[in-house]
């Protein structure tokens, strides 16, 4: 039901038992950590196909290239930071120079870990795979389209990283809603501005889409849900229909999801960009709302900031 | 020891535990397994160990004490609030916005902190690091630092272990706080590294194996490091996870712990009892 509030790792675990039961190469890998990543069912179902490893993210992303290579599909989901930034030399190397069909998801990313502080918060996890080549990188903005991305991971061939949060969110997607990875969708369509959301704070965007229209502001709104590889025509088509673009992501502005739509269209289509997201410092800790208050990033601070960037333009 | 001083520790500890249920009634929930089973190690370290100055607290010439198991902080925040380092009315802005004790330490937020940790492994490192660089300054100051007993698990661990051994730190005294869980269960069923003491000490340390609750026995084993010249120290101490919650002792579930309104009520009240007994003991020494 839309708007109903879901818990996306036990959305993420159920998808993945789901995908387990008829393809029977899936194994889960834990650091410690499968309990936290809604997968502690699987452990139970399937006990043969679960390993754990304890604290060890580097080593675990080694075995998990070693499994791969002989024909298994290893789903590898812990706190976010550590299976992208502590292990990045074993990401790179194992998994996307020797090109490995390992699923790595991180979990609690952003700043979802928010009164944990900056060791846990993950908001440079799109910056630092998005350097790897061959890397699917899938940031989900809803239940619905978490479930979706789980299936479409697994058959996808090829080294993924896909990020969930750990707050309840809205469902914001019929069960028919089309997914494809490497395919954005356009939630609205419009023309003074794209207001372009990823993953945990997309529903943050729509929200701020809606506000917008009540001003008499025409948006068109997209999900991007697979950072990489980019929908760059969809992209094109906005900048070129639209002439203004926003990105909203819950990352440093730095290398992530305004960065990529920036590289294409600085390239391609130079238009007007705004990107909102965490600037270059550490984010502070406190309750997660209130973090994203601080960083622009709740629906009446969106709309303020495109009202701004539409009328200085 | 002087049966008063140990009473007095007691007291402490039984302070620290205090600070510890206040954190999490300002933050409603914690990592409270793994504090509540370090509050001795702790209470020794900050309490009769460690030559620090709470008016100074960036003294050149004290000791470091890095919480490698970041996690652990509300029982360093407690101590070194007991300690007078900074007001305990910080202590009631946790889980606040901007507050100034995350939940993991930082040391740009807080004096005391000597380190932000929080990714396990990272600790033993960074001690290494400074006990050489005050052993260039000819420093007295040593290097404590906790670790958990999952935490070993990361291999950067037995990398500072090699250095620390082949670079003789015998001024690096390492607590491993051995509770014998982590999340996901006993540490023997999800990683074991048993034999602890025989791991250790073919890397090139000495060891001792504790009981990680006793005060007194926490201070004379510090007192005899290093164990050996010329080797760095490790002293295994064996804990109960979630120590003084009767409730929460010994269980897995309680690592991280959302304190209901029931089970804080039953945590006062476990503190209380422990009161109770040590103003038995004040009586019969007749303080
Ligand atoms: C690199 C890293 N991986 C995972 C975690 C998540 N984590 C926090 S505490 C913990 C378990 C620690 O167990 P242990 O070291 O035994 O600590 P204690 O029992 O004293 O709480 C884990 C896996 C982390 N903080 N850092
Ligand atoms: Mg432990």
């Amino acid at each position: 039901m839309i708007n109903e509030l879901k818990d996306p790792r036990k959305i993420f675990g159920e998808a993945v038992i789901e995908a387990s039961e008829t393809n029977p190469n899936i194994v889960v890998l834990s650091a410690d950590s499968s309990s936290g990543s809604g997968l502690g069912d699987f452990k139970k179902k399937f006990p043969d196909r679960h390993f754990e490893f304890g604290i060890m993210e580097q080593g675990v992303t080694g075995i998990a290239c070693g499994l791969a290579t002989t024909g298994k599909i290893p789903v590898f989901a812990a706190i976010a930071p550590f299976v992208t930034a502590r292990n990045f030399e074993m990401f790179r190397n194992d998994l996307g120079y020797m090109n490995q069909n390992v699923k790595v998801v991180g979990r609690c990313a952003g700043l979802t870990y928010d009164q944990l502080g900056s060791t846990h918060h993950s908001i440079d996890d799109v910056a630092i795979i998005r350097t790897i080549p061959g890397v699917t990188i899938i940031n989900p903005g809803d239940p619905v389209t978490i479930k979706k991305a789980v299936h479409a991971m697994i058959d996808h061939v090829g080294p993924c990283y896909m990020k969930i949060g750990s707050p309840k969110m809205p469902v914001l997607y019929e069960e028919e809603v089309d997914f494809n990875l490497g395919k954005g969708i356009v939630i609205k369509d419009g023309h003074d501005v794209t207001l372009i959301g990823t993953g945990t704070v997309l529903s943050k965007a729509v929200a701020a889409a809606k506000l917008l229209e009540d001003e008499g502001i025409s948006v068109r709104l997209i999900d991007i849900h697979t950072i990489k590889p980019l929908d760059r025509e969809l992209i094109l088509s906005a900048a070129r229909e639209t002439g203004r673009i926003v990105t909203v992501e819950e990352h440093f502005t730095t290398g992530g999801l305004g960065s990529a739509v920036a590289e294409i269209c600085s390239q391609e289509c130079p238009v007007q960009m705004k990107m909102i997201g965490i600037g270059d410092y550490y984010a502070s800790n406190g309750p997660y709302e209130e973090l994203l208050g601080k960083y622009g990033l709740q629906p009446d601070l969106i709309k303020e900031t495109v009202i701004k960037f539409i009328k200085n333009k | 020891m002087d049966p008063k001083e140990i009473l007095k520790l007691e007291y402490t500890a039984l302070n620290i535990r205090r600070n510890i249920l206040r954190l999490i009634r300002a933050g409603e929930s914690g990592h409270v397994g793994g504090a509540l089973s370090s509050v001795e190690i702790v209470t020794a370290l900050y309490f009769n160990l460690l030559n620090i100055d709470p008016g100074n607290p960036k003294w050149p010439q004290r000791d470091r004490f890095v919480l490698s198991a970041g996690h652990k902080c509300l029982v360093l925040y407690a101590a070194l609030a007991e300690r007078g380092f900074f007001d305990k009315s910080v202590l009631d802005t946790y889980g606040a916005l901007d507050s100034r004790i995350p939940g993991h330490p930082n040391m740009h937020k807080l004096p005391g902190v000597e380190t932000n940790t929080g990714a396990l492994g990272h600790g033993l490192s960074i001690a290494g690091g400074m006990a050489i660089g005050l052993r260039l300054d000819r420093s007295p100051a040593k290097v404590y630092v906790l670790m958990g007993d999952g935490e070993l698990a990361e291999g950067s661990n037995w990398e500072a272990a090699s250095a620390a051994a082949m670079h003789k730190l015998d001024n690096l005294v390492v607590f491993v706080d051995r509770n014998r869980l982590q999340i996901s269960g006993p540490t023997l069923e999800v990683m074991s590294y048993e034999p602890l003491d025989e791991r250790w000490r073919s890397f090139g340390w000495r060891v001792r194996i504790i009981d990680g609750h006793d005060l007194e026995l926490i201070i004379s084993t510090v007192n005899e490091t290093p164990f050996e010249k010329g080797k760095p120290s490790v002293i295994i101490a064996d804990t109960i996870k979630s120590k003084g919650l009767s409730f929460a002792e010994g269980k897995v579930s309680y690592h991280y712990w959302k304190a209901n309104p029931g089970e804080m009520e039953q945590a006062e009240h476990d503190l209380n009892n422990i009161e109770k007994q040590l103003k038995a003991k004040m009586e019969r020494f007749g303080l």
